[in-house]
This record gives C-alpha cells, sequence and structure tokens, in this order.
C-alpha cells in the first residue's frame, strides 16, 4: 500500500482516499462542516484547509486525494490563520443563540469555533437575516443559523432522490429552502437535522424537550423494518427522546428513514399496557399466571410469535412450548402479506424493506412456520407474544392470551382475556437476524417500564410447577 | 524602458472592425482568404499537427489566465466519448469588451476558428456560451453561423469532408462567474453557475462529463490567422517570449480616445498604450491609476506604468494583465469610492458556494460602505483599514475558484498605493472629496 | 402529448422542440427554456417556472434555484421598458452614477422600482461589456453607449408616449 506522512507520522492508503479519511487513520482529525462521507465532495465550507508540502496554497483536505510521498501538515500556523479565517467568516452571520438552540451541545459550528476560531469579534454590521418557511412536520427551519454548507441539498439530491432543499439567489443573500415553503415530501427527513453542522435544521420532536449533553446513549438496531438500520437509542431519566442513525456501511450507510425514528414513541405511549391483565381489569402477577395457567390447562393451544421478537425471545418460546403444550403449533405473524423471507422485498430505493419487522429471518432460521389462519378452529386457546410492533391477527378463540408490549390506543386489548406485559425493543437485549442475514444486536437502553417483564422471566413463571393450578 | 516601435505592427482583427457589412460572409472570403485554413486542416492536417502549430504560434488564453491554447488542447484525452470546444463568449470581466468586437465585426473567424479547434480535439459539437446581456451579439453571431451552415461550413460532411461539425449558441442570463470555465459549464449543463471542484479539469470531464476545452472567443478566431502564417511568423508578431501575436486592448476610463486597440503581443508599454494609443489622459488633466488587467487586477499608480504591457513584466509588479483591459483614473478620481464600487461587484457576483466569497465581500462591501457613506460620524474608524486587508487576506488564495483573488487583490493594493485617501476618510477628512469625472 | 402548459403558449413549445437536438440531455435546456418562457410574458411567474419543471422534467424547486441565480431572469414582474445602466468601474469612471441619479428624478422612482404606469423599470446593471463606449445602458435588448443626460433625457421622452 502506499504511503503518506500526515503531521509527521506515515500512514498507509489506498488510492482514491481523501485527506480527511487517511488522517483519521493517522489519528488527527480535521474539521469539517460541508464534507460528508456519505455525500459528495464540494470543498465550499473551506475549513478543512491543510498545507500540503510543494503546494503553495492551503489545500481543502475533503478534496485532495491522498498521494504516495505526499507530506502533509493539518497544524501550521498558515493552516491555523485559514481556519481561523474560515470561522470568522461563518460566525459573521450567525446568531448568538446559543443558550436557546437545540443544536447547541453538539454543534459542528460551536465545536469547531472553539476549536479554531477567535474569542473576538472584529465584525460590527448588522447580522444578514431571512424570513423562514414552515417546511413541515419534521424539520424545524432558521435559517439565521445556516452556513450554507449545503449538505442538506446534497441529502435531498443523492440520498433521498428528491431535490426539494435547494439553494435560491445566490452570493451572501443564497437562502437554502423549499420551494415557497412547500412541506419536505421525502420519507428521511430526520436526516436533514442529522447532517446539519448548526442549528439550521432541527428535529420538531426533539426541540426543546432535553438538552444534547444530557442525554445517554445506547447502541441498537432500528426494529422498525427487515433492513436492520443501526442505530443510538438517546435517553435520559428511564425516558427515549431520540433515535438517530449510526453508520454501518454494510447496512443503512448513515441514514434512517422516518418511520424508524419515530417509531419508539409507542413504546413511551400512556395507553401501553404495563400491569398485568386478567378480562380488562388490573390484577397482579401471581393471580394473572395462575389464571393463565388454568385457562390453558388440558387445551389444544395455538402459540404465534411477532417477528418483532428477538432470537432468544424466539427461541425460548420454542422450547417452552415443546415441553410444557406438547401437540401444541407455534407459528409466526408480523407483516400481513409478507409471510417469508422471499416475500420481503426493498420498498423503496434507500433503505425500507416490506417486512415491517425486524426478525423474519429469525423466526425463519429457527424452523417456526408462517400464521395459517385455517388451522386456527384447530385450536381452543392461542397464545400471542409481541414486541409491539408486529400487526396482530385476528383470532376468534375462545380463550386469547396476550405476551408482550400492548396499546390499549390499537384497540385490540379487549380481544384478549390475559395480558402479560413484556419489554420493548428499547428495553431489552437480544439478537435479531436482518435481510442480508446478519446476526445484529439489541441492546437495552432504559429499565423495563411499568411492571413489564422480560419474556424469559415470564415463560419461567409459566412454567413453574410450584404455581398451583385449579386452587381458586 | 520603452519598447521601440519601429516595426510595422501586423494588425489581424482591428482593421475589420466598426463596418457593418464586414461581418459578412462575402466579406470574409474575399478579404480575409475565409475558411481556406479550415479546409487546408481538415484535409491535409492531422490534429496534432495543428495543436503543435498552434504550440509553435507561442498563443496564449485571451480569457484572462493567458495558459497557453496548444498545451490546452493537447491535453484533451483521445478516449471514445464525445469531446467538446466550448467558446467562452461571456466576456464579463469589467473593462473588456473585446470579443464583443470579434462576434460583431468578425463572426467568421470565430467559426473557422471553430472547426480547425474542433478538429484538433475531435470535437463534433461546439457549444459558444455567450453573456445573456449581448443578446444582439447572439443573434449577429447566429446569422453567421446560418450563413456558414447554408454553404456547407457546418453540419454534415463539411467542406466536402467526412467530417461532422454542429455550433449551438447558448446564452447566459446574467452572472459574472459564468466566466470562469467550470461555472460556465454547470451552467451549459442547466445548472447555478457555481464553479466545480477540480480535480477533474475540463479536459477529463467538463461538459456533460465528457473531455472539454473552454476557449475564449479571442484565443479561437486567432487560430484561423495562425494557420495562414504559420505558427512561428505568427509568434513573432509577439514581441515578448512565449506571447505570440497580437492582443486586443480594451481601453477605458479617463483617456482621450478610449476604444478596443490591437497591438502586438509586448510591442508597447503601458504609457505607450496610454498616451499613443488613448491619447492620454482626458481634459489635460494628470495620471492617477491604472487598473491594467480588467477589475481583479491590482492597481498600479502613476509612477508604474512604464513597464511592458504583458503576462510576466506584470506579473512582475505585483499585478496581472487578465483580459487586457485597461481602465485609466485621473487625479480626480475617489479611489476609496471606486474601490468600494469594485468591492460590491464582487460581493454582487459572489455565487455564495464557499464561505470567504460570500461572508468575506459582502463585509469587505459594508466596511468600505461604512467608509465612504459615514466619513463623519464616527462610523468609520482608522482600524477598518487595516482589518480590510486583513479580511482580504483571508480571502485571496483561499477560496474554490478565482473570484475570491480577483476581489481580495484591489482592496489590498488600493489600499497599498493609496492609504492616505483612506485615512482622509476615516479621519472624517475629506473636504477635497470629489466626483468621478 | 400536450403542446401547451398552464401558461406556456405552443410557440414555447415550438421553439423548444428545435432545440432538443442540439443538446445532449433535457436538462441544459434549462437556461434557453427560461429564455424563451420570459418572453411570453416578460417576467417568470410560479406557474410559468412549473410549466418549465414539466417540460424539463423536474421537481420545480430545480426550476427556481437556477432562475434565482441570474439576474436576467425577472422573477417579479417589470415595466414595458426594463432600463438598466451599468455603474461598474468604466461607467462610473464616466459619469454612471450622475445618470442614475438623473434617472431616479426624471422617472420619480428609485432604482430597483417600476413606475406606477408600468412603463419603466429601473435597475442598477454590472458590467455590460460596453466599457469603451461608456457609460451604456440597456433598454430591454438594446445597448445604449456613450450615455449623457441629454440622450438618456431623449431616450426616456422618447418612450414615455407610446410603444416602448
Amino acid at each position: 500500500m502506499p504511503k503518506c506522512t500526515i503531521d509527521g507520522k506515515e500512514v498507509e492508503f489506498k488510492p482514491g482516499e481523501n485527506l480527511i479519511t487517511v488522517a483519521k487513520r493517522a489519528g488527527v482529525d480535521i474539521p469539517v462542516f460541508c464534507y460528508h462521507p456519505g455525500l459528495t465532495v464540494v470543498a465550499q465550507c473551506r475549513m478543512c484547509y491543510v498545507e500540503v508540502e510543494k503546494m503553495p496554497k492551503l489545500q481543502t483536505a475533503c478534496s485532495t486525494n491522498a498521494a504516495e510521498g505526499m507530506v502533509v501538515k493539518t497544524n501550521s500556523e498558515n493552516v491555523k490563520k485559514g481556519r481561523a479565517g474560515t470561522m470568522e467568516f461563518l460566525l459573521l452571520n450567525h446568531p448568538l443563540d446559543c443558550p436557546i438552540c437545540d443544536k447547541s451541545g453538539e454543534c459542528d459550528l460551536q465545536d469547531n469555533s472553539y476549536g479554531h476560531g477567535s474569542a473576538y469579534m472584529r465584525h460590527s454590521e448588522e447580522r444578514r437575516t431571512y424570513v423562514d418557511v414552515d417546511m413541515g412536520p419534521v424539520i424545524e427551519k432558521n435559517m439565521n443559523r445556516c452556513i450554507h454548507c449545503t449538505r442538506c441539498i446534497r441529502f435531498g439530491d443523492e440520498i433521498a432522490g428528491i431535490r426539494e432543499m435547494v439553494a435560491v439567489k445566490r452570493g451572501n443573500n443564497v437562502d437554502i429552502t423549499t420551494i415557497d415553503g412547500e412541506a419536505l415530501k421525502t420519507e428521511y427527513a430526520g436526516n436533514y437535522a442529522d447532517i446539519c453542522p448548526t442549528g439550521s435544521l432541527t428535529l420538531r420532536d426533539f426541540r426543546f424537550r432535553k438538552r444534547a449533553w444530557m442525554l445517554k446513549k445506547t447502541a441498537s438496531i432500528c426494529e422498525g423494518c427487515s433492513k436492520g438500520c443501526n442505530i443510538e437509542l438517546q435517553h435520559e431519566g428511564n425516558v427515549v427522546y431520540r433515535t438517530i442513525p449510526r453508520e454501518n456501511l454494510e447496512v443503512n450507510k448513515y441514514w434512517m428513514c422516518d418511520e424508524g425514528r419515530f417509531n419508539y414513541h409507542y413504546t413511551q405511549d400512556e395507553t401501553r399496557v404495563l400491569e398485568p391483565r386478567w378480562n380488562n381489569e388490573k390484577t397482579s402477577w401471581e393471580d394473572s399466571i395462575l389464571a393463565v395457567k388454568t385457562a390453558l390447562e388440558g387445551k389444544k393451544v395455538l402459540f404465534l410469535v411477532g417477528t418483532d421478537l428477538t432470537l432468544e425471545e424466539m427461541s425460548a418460546i420454542r422450547e417452552f412450548t415443546g415441553l410444557y403444550y406438547p401437540g401444541s403449533v407455534l407459528q409466526h405473524f408480523g407483516t400481513p402479506g409478507i409471510e417469508t423471507s422471499a416475500q420481503d422485498q426493498p420498498a423503496d430505493k434507500i433503505l425500507k424493506m416490506t417486512s415491517k419487522t425486524s426478525n423474519l429471518r429469525g423466526a425463519e432460521k429457527l424452523g417456526i412456520v408462517p400464521h395459517n389462519p385455517r388451522v386456527d378452529h384447530d385450536f381452543s386457546a392461542a397464545v400471542v407474544f409481541t414486541g409491539g410492533r408486529a400487526v396482530l391477527p385476528e383470532l376468534g378463540h375462545a380463550i386469547q392470551v396476550g405476551v408482550g408490549v400492548f396499546l390499549d390506543k390499537d384497540h385490540q386489548t379487549a380481544k384478549y382475556q390475559h395480558i402479560l406485559p413484556g419489554l420493548a425493543y428499547t428495553e431489552k437485549d437480544g439478537t435479531i437476524i436482518n435481510h442480508q442475514g446478519k446476526e445484529q444486536k439489541l441492546k437495552r437502553a432504559i429499565l423495563p417500564r411499568g411492571r413489564s417483564k422480560s419474556t424469559a422471566e415470564i415463560l419461567m413463571l409459566l412454567a413453574n410447577k410450584k404455581t398451583k393450578v385449579g386452587v381458586a | 524602458m520603452s519598447v521601440e516601435a519601429n516595426t510595422p505592427v501586423t494588425k489581424l482583427f482591428e482593421p475589420h472592425f466598426w463596418k457593418d457589412s464586414n461581418r459578412k460572409l462575402e466579406y470574409y472570403l474575399d478579404k480575409m482568404d475565409g475558411y481556406k485554413m479550415a479546409k487546408k486542416v481538415l484535409t491535409e492536417m492531422t490534429p496534432d499537427q495543428v495543436i503543435d502549430e498552434v504550440k509553435k504560434a507561442n498563443l496564449r488564453g485571451r480569457g484572462g489566465a493567458g495558459f497557453p491554447m496548444g498545451m490546452k488542447w493537447s491535453f484533451i484525452p483521445k478516449v471514445d466519448k464525445p469531446k467538446y470546444l466550448v467558446i467562452n463568449a461571456d466576456e464579463s470581466e469589467p473593462g473588456t469588451c473585446k470579443d464583443r468586437q470579434i462576434i460583431r465585426y468578425t463572426p467568421h473567424a470565430l467559426i473557422e476558428g471553430i472547426i480547425i479547434g474542433s478538429h484538433a480535439i475531435g470535437c463534433k459539437h461546439s457549444y459558444i456560451y455567450i453573456r445573456g446581456e449581448y443578446a444582439r451579439e447572439a443573434k449577429l453571431l447566429q446569422e453567421a453561423i446560418d450563413e456558414a451552415y447554408a454553404k456547407g461550413y457546418l453540419g454534415q460532411n463539411i467542406l466536402g469532408t467526412q467530417n461532422t461539425l454542429d455550433i449551438t449558441i447558448h446564452r447566459g442570463a446574467g452572472a459574472y462567474i459564468c466566466g470562469e470555465e467550470t461555472g460556465l459549464l454547470n451552467s451549459l449543463e442547466g445548472k447555478r453557475g457555481e464553479p466545480r471542484v477540480k480535480p477533474p479539469f475540463p479536459a477529463v470531464s467538463g461538459a456533460f462529463a465528457c473531455p472539454t476545452a473552454v476557449n475564449n472567443v479571442e484565443s479561437v478566431a486567432t487560430v484561423p490567422f495562425v494557420m495562414r502564417m504559420g505558427g512561428d511568423n505568427f509568434a513573432k508578431l509577439g514581441k515578448i517570449d512565449k506571447s505570440g501575436g497580437t492582443r486586443l486592448i480594451s481601453l477605458s476610463g479617463h483617456v482621450n480616445k478610449p476604444g478596443v486597440y490591437e497591438i502586438g503581443a509586448g510591442s508597447m508599454t503601458l504609457r505607450q498604450i496610454i498616451e499613443d494609443l488613448g491619447g492620454g489622459v482626458w481634459k489635460g488633466r494628470k495620471l492617477k491609476a491604472v487598473v491594467p488587467g480588467g477589475s481583479s487586477a491590482p492597481v498600479l499608480s502613476a509612477d508604474e506604468i512604464d513597464v511592458v504591457y504583458d503576462v510576466e513584466p506584470l506579473q512582475k509588479v505585483g499585478t496581472m494583465m487578465g483580459s487586457a483591459a485597461i481602465m485609466v483614473c485621473d487625479d480626480t478620481t475617489d479611489m476609496v469610492k471606486l474601490l468600494l464600487r469594485v468591492t460590491k461587484f464582487y460581493a454582487h457576483e459572489s455565487c455564495g458556494q464557499c464561505t470567504p466569497c460570500r461572508e468575506g465581500c459582502q463585509w469587505m462591501e459594508s466596511i468600505l460602505h461604512r467608509i465612504v457613506h459615514h466619513p463623519h460620524d464616527g462610523k468609520a474608524k482608522p482600524s477598518d483599514i487595516d482589518m480590510l486587508t486583513d479580511i482580504a487576506g483571508n480571502i485571496g488564495g483561499k477560496t474554490l475558484c478565482a473570484l475570491g483573488d480577483a476581489a481580495a487583490g484591489p482592496v489590498i493594493s488600493f489600499i497599498k498605493k493609496f492609504r492616505p485617501e483612506f485615512e482622509a476618510y476615516v479621519r472624517g477628512d475629506v473636504k477635497e472629496r470629489v466626483r468621478h469625472a | 402529448m400536450a403542446t401547451t402548459g398552464k401558461v406556456l403558449s405552443e410557440k414555447f413549445y415550438t421553439a423548444m422542440k428545435k432545440l432538443e437536438p442540439r443538446y445532449p440531455n433535457k436538462k441544459a435546456l434549462i437556461l434557453p427554456a427560461l429564455h424563451e418562457a420570459q418572453k411570453e410574458h416578460g417576467w417568470l411567474s410560479k406557474e410559468t417556472l412549473e410549466d418549465v419543471a414539466n417540460y424539463i422534467g423536474v421537481h420545480p424547486a430545480q426550476i427556481r434555484e437556477v432562475a434565482s441565480f441570474y439576474t436576467m431572469y425577472n422573477l417579479k414582474p417589470v415595466g414595458k421598458m426594463h432600463l438598466k445602466i451599468c455603474t461598474n468601474v468604466a461607467c462610473c469612471l464616466r459619469g454612471a452614477d450622475e445618470l442614475m441619479e438623473y434617472a431616479e428624478k426624471k422617472l420619480a422612482i428609485k432604482c430597483g422600482e417600476t413606475t406606477p404606469d408600468g412603463r419603466f423599470t429601473l435597475s442598477e446593471e454590472e458590467c455590460l461589456g460596453a466599457c469603451t463606449t461608456a457609460p451604456a445602458m440597456m433598454a430591454n435588448d438594446d445597448y445604449i453607449e456613450n450615455l449623457d443626460i441629454n440622450s438618456l433625457s431623449d431616450f426616456i421622452e422618447k418612450n414615455k408616449g407610446g410603444q416602448a
């Protein structure tokens, strides 16, 4: 492999790699605004200046590819002056509203200003201001904060496939906007907020709810479809506040869809069942377990698992049913019309898959077959395990037991004689297999809510012989 | 230093200016041996021979950068892709109006140049990007192109050969930055005229992602003369190394006889041009300053004009020849106001892509505006002057395209050479201030 | 195939049809299309831009971003006679500022405005490339060069009453 030198360190590189990538490998962080590894290089912000030996002018590291024997300095006086100049220019018209800006604490402009800017301001002219437009429900726009990096324009054009965010006018008056303030149409709009290096585009869903630096971060996997986008759950005080995508070049690159981003809300819905229920009444775990065991005693039971459960959960359920309910049947459900992995296809050209649950491949791996409603009448009782995302099947059994995440607002809970509250994807560890057959790990971000219990615990309670049956 | 002007200067274009009928095809055929070279090149010369001849001619680009034209053409790779010869007729560097003369009076020289250039680089469709304001000129040029099509000089089997060549005029719509070759290419492709990141250079990936040579009108219109005279003879028209042929100079501002003049490259000093061609400073006034190469060129003071007017000598005195547009300022000129006007232009024309130019040009304009319009109320401060120079230093050499340099150069040079005038403003001492003209 | 849009006439589509073979893709026709479209009403309304977008086959936002980059595309209505006085260096050295002041007074509008009768719009223009015949101005598509207060006054008078 060819080599170049960055700040005195020799680094190997693959031909075609730019200096930002190569420097990172050498442990050198070059500040950027417009550069984003998932978007085309435009070299507009002029922040990533470096000095390259034998080149008279400062070069932008984003648009300069490493070359054999190249000697690069990222920290010379010349570089520092160049970056300080850029920082000064960027802040000329940027409002000093960090205390009320949601980006504060995770803002590239703030960080780079601190690292490369000056504490003093020479600018005494009036600041440029804009009238903002409404961009729809996902994104809040504050053009005064914009530094014209055009990441959003390129994201729309190159990733979302719709050039709805554009630059109008020119020069100092450039306004980055949708046409006449139309709402954003892309179903990936949340990414605009992620990639915006300032507080110009923020997430309406997250605004004013938490300061960025208070959030704890847990790396997990989205359960919104079989893509298995890598995400970070951001939470504090046992409440999830935000989901953002995590880089995984093999799966979702840097992005995620809005459906997956806002999916977590149902797990914190106020109508979520968080206590065991028996005929729509709150009850204790003890009474509930007893009652379920009694109800299933001697019955031919249909067990259904949602493909929104983890591999570990499905496996435990399979073992449990085989041991304690021989003669029963175990089938899976999840997305109507998508029963097998062959039917699971890309739903758009970006990320979304047609299977709206995360672990169809996991169920298939365990040999669990799809739910077949034609055999429903062979069983007098049904037990439905769900993570909360799978679409519950319409069942006509006399006895229906639900285990997992149920919401009253879905108008399904009344059909279940028993509900044993389980854990949502934000509350558990486990493995899911995405559409590529890749095993990925869910990580628990927050503790179980209410009195809900893990699937394993519920199964153990149901299996416990000491829990006597039939004694009222 | 002065240059001996005893050898009679051959003028290629100037004798044909100012008469409307000269733009007709008949005139070009009868009086200028028109299209004979195109025929010769297509039938007798290989592309490499054409390029060699142009190299021998020392023909430098006439648009502003002065890059050797033969070299530019030789960069076009011989790949199996369409190749484009794009003519830059955006002529928007303030002070410049020479290409307009060629379009108005010798359009067929341009068309013949395009035929020859297209053969050299393997182009089958050439675009002429003409600034939007030149609406009448675009019409005249289209008439000339139509004449050439009618005669079979353009289209299929041109001049009785197997070659195909189409020419399309593409009108700009009011943007200085489209004179920058990659901004021009974006504009040709139907985009905002924002300059592109280089590399890739247009020779590799230009118009429609294909190899492209972008050449100035004068450069291309000169090529038939190169072929007629032979590269060596053409080179000798220039009186200085590296610069062959003649240069069209746009002389404007406070001279008695403003106009477009043609001189052998490097055959005159700036003083000779102003005095001998321009008839000296108007109204019997004294010279104060000269902007020697379009408004982007750093200004020269009155005592700096004994310099040979060509690329390298001007570089040596810290300025540039650019598009050969000379703007003369007499001793009543308010240099501070003039700099405000220049800076306002660059702020207006900044495309807005890159930070130093977008933010910095506007900032410099605001400061200069404050200095010029508020000399008496304390809003202009003595520290503003050095701050302007410093800001210009943070723009020059730091931007994606050359517009940043173009905006920074005047600020730095005006302040350096006319500092007392700036100081008078910030002191509030501008009683002696005089209007232009 | 529709030959007319919401506001653009058949003339536009016929003109564009002739230009299509001259470009390798349709997007390259955006500038010519905007020039052609502007001929119809003298400016580019939202509906006109939408027609152009439909014709080219792109999102209207893309047309807006291009149109707004160039000063010659009028995104607001302009007067019948659009006077653009160059005030850049070469013209400014030869009295363009006075001409602008005079035009403002004579037309009783500020630079950038249109007379109430819709006859004149007055703008400041960057370098027109007529520097050796400065000062210069554009009156619609025509250049008027070697301008002075008398010739400017005459021009305005001449175009005040009858057809521009």
